[in-house]
């Protein structure tokens, strides 16, 4: 995929989040997106018809983090509640509400069979929640970190977190091993690239790093945009071929993966960029800000 | 006085007296009197005029029931036939046979009943021609049945028939139907059928055509009552060509009606949906033949139609045929408009345009204009850079004999290279005369000028693009990669030949950059000092070679899939360990450090205690700058990957499908029953990790002694780690009453171990009459506080207090681990005295298994069986790296054992243990314990025998 073909066009712009929308997800196939902002709404879009499908409201804050399941049947998520949310995506009911965070819950994932939700707090803990039996207690408590969690990342047999003491850890179910890799900087975000052998996190210097995860070798760095105080998205291009971030002044970066150059950036929000979504398939990116829209980018 | 009485005759009525006169009625009077009457009336009691309260019952209204206990009611009493209830039904003064119908039969009685028409119009044309009218109106914005244009000529607009004209005379408007249709009870079915259509149609009743639609389902409902038949107009059905794919009559929206809207909006032009299955029966080819078949009947092929297919109201249809003929011209003319129009943006009639379409048209962009592209020709001549791509390189050739001329021409040549060719012309001139510039006119060494120049050339064009991070020593910066290629690439070997001559005392930076580069990548032993530069790991050759292979792969750039696949028989942290060396290396190697003298030792990167042979050669002075070697440790320093030990609970692996890593060992503790455990404990367990790690690096011994033995003693010393320190503490809190306990539970654990049991039987027999007395003064010992050694038992005892210094634990109170440790260690260092104790350890094991047995004579309690099951669990996983406390607590057992016995001792029956363990793997297992015990009774019996 060369430069041209990454989105700079404004596809679509959703509107309908009061005050900052602070996480856009997409959903597996890319066919919808979930959005939650600190209205304490989680909405449903069709992002490419810009579309508003529905909103979830049972959050008694701002909502974080959300992530739905492959088969879209279910929607977790998260926020300053300190509460995990387990929704049902047709019915807009909570089946269930996983309590136990000392504090505010920044991420939320499903794992890859949708059994498991596993959410990354303030309280410096990582939790797994099991969906499967009616327990509303935590399978797993992982408190190593020493700081916030602020970003989690599941594969198969792992658990990825990224955490402001610094570090990215790597919690290996089936080894029963955790690698801990020292960034020296306040990860902010963590995002797994598509071929899941890299991870890329963004730091507070402002910085994205990308780790070789079998090596914990820092591979790259990806500067020239702001990120300092807020929580904030990276992720990679479906193809891995660029790094998208956003960035504080309300500009989107594309960094080339290997040479880690600017390939394309432009001005896509009025405010911080919270989040940014790239499409699993199409060229297309989604981006949330604080200023209360949500963009559709395409090619 | 009753008898008194009967003697008396009175008159008149008694005066009652006050005090006759009870309470109640006083009561009653007061109230009747008024003044309870202002009270409120839920306050009001009910009396009777005996002033009592009367209770009707429990549940018929308790003491006030009615309106004030009388049947009476606000208006007052009215005799009424029938008051109903909520809805005020009552007001239904006459009642006919409605009245008692319920829903079904009011249905099939509805066809009976007379009603009024809403066609009934006195005025003639009004409402029903204005509907009329825009029904053909709507017609018109649909598309036709028939496809196909049909021209305005062709279709000319006939005249009214003469028959036509002729009932209008009569009064007859259109419209109305003229037949009346006979009734019967065989239309109910029909009736139902015709419901079903109109449930089809019950949602598209549009305000537009309401009253043409009333029309219609009038009839529809009264078309049975052959009375009214004259006062009815027949509906006028918009057609409405059947565009789905649908059967006849089939209705996909049967069972979810409100997708119907939703269909309808995808298609715009069907806005009364409801109609257009009535069409086309009249419009069809067999229109003749199903005319009068009921709709939603369908008739089989080979059934013939009769009377009872016939529709009840074919005299409507019929009717409605007509007027449709009449109307059929301008109707069609006018669809056909629209079809052509409809037909301009290429839509065939009962499609419609996908949204999506699989098709797309492959447009081939023309090729894109770089961004960078200048419009402007750049020719050859003035760009050095873009010629020598072109350029051919020259031959290339060995340097001359001559020394000195050597380093001229190459001199020469970077010069040439740097200012262009003009200096060449210059010092041609300049040098006509000098026969060691003989070179630029062809003489001798003009070939190696020739090529030293493209190389040059080659060099100077390359800075131009980003230097590649190459191990390129900073005084020779020109050298890239691509260059170095073509010196090497081309022909290493004869390279290394021209090498074999020593490098004179002033050689130019190129030869010094060429002479290192060949001795890294070419011939290392062509020269021994500079490869022993380059080669940091020259005293293991595998290592070396993934060196090598790290270098490559590090310069190849880009995403890095695997690891060192050579490397899986190392451990993840050794090889963790190599690549942070690996690295170092090469940033020391860039850095310029293994220039020629200079040479970082391994202990100065790493910050390692070096000695063990993975040292990186230390031959030359080591005269490095030490804060640039921290400087490169700061840098490799992040990102900074620690391995600790994880335990993911079984459930998650469940969830994610995983085999749990530690199934089969003991549960996790419960997490922090007390602060004071996790205070206590939690640390330990890091440290446990971390402790691992550090085991695993002190065991890094050379080859030869890494064999099965050094990594026992690496589990060996993470039981350790795990075990100190609970161990202190329960000591401290149980350590009176467990002390007797885990003697002879200890003694019980080796029992299964023995393997011979004849040999053992014999020894029990033998010895048992010492061992009563043994155990005797054992367990008096114990009671005592004193520590009774047992007789037989032949000890090496190991140097302890000498290894009692070692640095890896200073816990104070710790003794017991301490002599675990040094045990340990022992266990690696004197696995050569192992044979010489072989026998002794034999007769070792049998006393145990027959003190055992004693062991069960004399304590039989439940509480020694536990602690049994939970020693010989205990030693199944003695071996076996946890965190688990209840396995500290049980290792306790074991260390006091071990106080008593020989490190020799304790390192076979560990081995036993493991042997065990895997014969029998279930060594937790109740279903264990239960055999041991059952083989603890059957050797009591041979013995006994």
């Amino acid at each position: 995929m060369s430069a041209e073909d990454l989105p700079k066009n404004e596809a679509q712009v959703l509107k309908g989040h009061e005050g900052a929308v602070l996480t856009a997800r997409f959903n597996k196939d890319g066919n919808y997106c979930l959005t939650g902002g600190k209205d304490r709404t989680i909405r449903l879009w069709n992002p490419h018809r810009g579309i508003h499908i529905k909103t979830y409201k049972a959050h008694a804050r701002e909502v974080r983090d959300v992530h739905v399941t492959p088969d879209n049947s279910k929607i977790c998520s998260c926020g300053g509640d300190r509460q995990v949310f387990y929704w049902d995506v047709s019915t807009g009911r909570v089946i269930r509400k996983f309590r136990g965070h000392d504090s505010e819950v920044n991420a939320v994932k499903f794992n890859e069979y949708s059994s498991v939700v596993v959410s990354a707090g303030y309280d410096r803990s990582l939790r797994a929640w099991d969906c499967r039996s009616h327990s509303t207690e935590p399978i797993q408590i992982i408190d190593t970190f020493l700081d916030s969690v602020m970003s989690v990342c599941l594969t198969k047999t792992e658990i990825i977190a990224g955490s402001v003491d610094g570090t990215v850890r790597t919690f290996d179910i089936r080894i029963g091993r955790e690698l801990s890799d020292d960034l020296g900087q306040p990860v902010n975000c963590i995002s797994l690239s598509n071929d899941g052998n890299c991870v890329l996190a963004s730091c507070l210097d402002s910085t994205l790093r990308l780790l070789d995860r079998t090596s914990g070798e820092l591979l790259q760095e990806y500067k020239g945009h702001t990120c300092k105080s807020f929580k904030m998205d990276c992720c990679l291009t479906n193809s891995d071929a660029h790094v998208v971030g956003g960035s504080e002044d309300g500009r989107l970066f594309f960094w080339d993966l290997v040479d880690a150059s600017v390939v394309s950036s432009f001005r896509a929000h009025s405010s911080v960029v919270t989040s940014v979504s790239y499409h699993p398939k199409d060229n297309c990116v989604m981006t949330a800000s604080v200023d209360g829209s949500v963009r559709v980018w395409k090619a | 006085m009753a008898s008194d009485e009967e003697d008396f005759v009175f008159f008149g009525t008694p005066i009652e007296r006050e005090e006759d006169i009870t309470s109640r009625k006083k009561k009653s009077i007061a109230e009747a009197s008024g003044q309870l009457r202002t009270l409120a009336p839920w306050k009001q009691e009910v009396r009777d005029e005996e002033g009592r309260r009367r209770f009707h019952g429990a549940f018929s209204g308790g003491f006030s029931a009615g309106y004030f206990n009388t049947v009476g009611s606000k208006e007052g009493w009215t005799p009424q036939t029938f008051t109903s209830s909520r809805k005020n039904r009552a007001e239904i003064k006459q009642q006919d046979l409605s009245n008692f119908l319920d829903d079904d039969e009011k249905a099939e009685l509805e066809g009976n009943s007379l009603g009024t028409s809403m066609q009934f119009d006195t005025f003639g044309f009004t409402a029903a021609e204005v509907a009329r009218k825009q029904v053909e109106k709507e017609q018109n914005e649909r598309p036709s049945a028939i496809p196909g244009p049909a021209p305005d000529e062709i279709v000319v607009p006939a005249t009214d028939p003469i028959g036509v004209r002729l009932m209008l005379k009569m009064g007859w408007r259109r419209g109305h139907s003229i037949k009346s249709s006979k009734t019967s009870s065989l239309y109910d079915a029909r009736r139902e059928a015709r419901k079903a259509f109109l449930a089809l149609s019950e949602d598209a009743k549009a305000p537009v055509a309401g009253p043409t639609q009333a029309e219609a389902e009038d009839d529809i409902e009264l078309s049975t009552d052959g009375v009214s038949q004259l006062h009815k107009s027949t509906p006028v059905y918009v057609l409405n060509p059947k565009q789905d794919m649908h059967g006849l009559g089939y209705d996909p929206f049967k069972g979810a009606p409100e997708f119907r809207e939703n269909k309808r909006s995808h298609l715009p032009g069907n806005k009364e949906s409801g109609h257009k299955r009535q069409p086309p029966k009249k419009d069809g080819l067999f229109s003749f033949k199903t005319r009068n078949v009921a709709p939603g009947f369908g008739i089989g092929a080979l059934e013939e139609l009769d009377a009872e297919d016939e529709d009840v109201y074919a005299s409507g249809y019929d009717f409605e045929a007509f007027v449709e003929e009449i109307e059929e011209p301008t109707k069609l003319a006018i669809e056909d408009k629209k079809k052509t129009t409809v037909k301009q943006h290429g839509i065939l009639p009962g499609f419609k345009p996908a949204t999506n379409s699989d098709y797309q048209l492959e447009r081939f962009d023309p090729p894109v204009v770089p961004k960078d592209f200048v419009p402007h020709h750049n020719f050859p001549a003035t760009s050095e850079v873009n010629h020598k791509m072109t350029e051919l390189p020259p031959k290339d050739v060995p340097p001359p004999e001559d020394n000195n001329l050597k380093i001229l021409i190459e001199g020469v040549a970077t010069l040439v290279a740097r200012c262009g060719p003009l200096f060449e012309e210059l010092s041609r001139e300049k040098n006509q005369s000098n026969p060691l510039f003989d070179f630029l006119n062809g003489g001798n060494g003009h070939d190696y000028y020739k090529r030293k120049l493209w190389e040059a050339k080659q060099k100077h064009g390359d800075k131009i693009k980003p230097l590649l991070k190459e191990k390129v020593t900073p005084n020779t910066q020109k050298m890239t990669a691509e260059s170095r290629g073509n010196i090497l690439g081309e022909k290493p070997l004869l390279r290394s030949v021209a090498k074999d001559v020593p490098a004179p005392v002033s050689v130019t930076e190129t030869v010094n950059l060429q002479f290192h580069l060949s001795d890294t990548f070419t011939e290392p032993s062509s020269f021994v000092e500079p490869t022993e530069i380059t080669k940091p790991f020259q005293h293991d050759p595998a290592k070396q070679d993934r060196f090598e292979q790290y270098m490559k792969e590090k310069y190849h750039g880009g995403l890095r899939t695997k690891d060192a696949g050579e490397s899986s028989k190392m451990s993840e942290s050794a090889r963790a360990r190599e690549r942070l060396e690996f690295e170092a290396a090469a940033e020391a190697i860039t850095q310029g450090k293994w220039g020629k003298e200079s040479q970082p030792s391994g202990q100065q990167i790493l910050g390692v205690p070096g000695g063990r042979g993975l040292q990186f050669t230390s031959g030359g002075s080591e005269k490095m700058e030490v804060s640039r070697g921290e400087e490169t440790i700061e840098k490799s320093m992040f990102p900074k990957r620690e391995e600790f030990q994880w335990r993911p609970a079984s459930i998650l692996c469940k969830r994610f499908d995983l085999i749990d890593p530690y199934m089969g060992k003991p549960p996790p503790p419960p997490r922090s029953r007390s602060k004071l455990d996790s205070l206590i404990f939690m640390p330990d367990y890091v440290k446990a990790a971390t402790e691992v790690e550090k085991t695993f690096s002190n065991n890094k011994l050379p080859v030869s002694q890494l064999d099965e033995k050094g990594e026992t003693s690496v589990e060996d010393v993470v039981e350790v780690e795990n075990v100190e320190r609970p161990v202190d503490l329960y000591k401290a809190i149980f350590s009176d009453d467990s002390d007797d306990e885990e003697g002879s539970s200890n003694i019980i654990i080796n029992q299964p171990q023995s393997e011979d049991p004849t040999k053992k039987i014999e020894a029990a027999n033998t010895t048992l009459s010492r061992l009563v007395a043994g155990d005797f003064l054992e367990s008096l010992g114990k009671e005592l506080g004193l520590e009774v050694p047992p007789e037989n038992h032949v000890n090496v005892k190991p140097p302890q207090p000498t290894q009692k210094s070692t640095p890896q634990k200073q816990e104070p109170i710790n003794s017991d681990s301490h002599k675990d440790i040094n045990r340990i260690q022992e266990n690696s260092s004197k696995n050569d005295a192992s044979e010489l104790n072989h026998e002794k350890r034999d007769t070792k094991v049998e006393r145990k298994g027959s003190s055992s047995e004693d062991d069960r004579k004399r304590k039989r309690s439940k509480r020694h069986r536990n602690r049994n099951r939970n020693g010989s669990s205990s030693d199944g996983n003695a071996s076996e790296s946890s965190d688990d406390y209840r396995d500290r607590d049980r290792h306790s057992s074991r260390r006091k054992e071990r106080k008593k016995e020989s490190s020799r001792d304790r390192s076979s029956s560990h081995g036993r243990h493991r042997k065990h363990r895997s014969r029998d793997s279930s060594s937790k297992s109740r279903r264990y314990d239960d055999k041991d015990y059952g083989d603890g009774k059957r050797e009591k019996r041979k013995s006994r025998d």
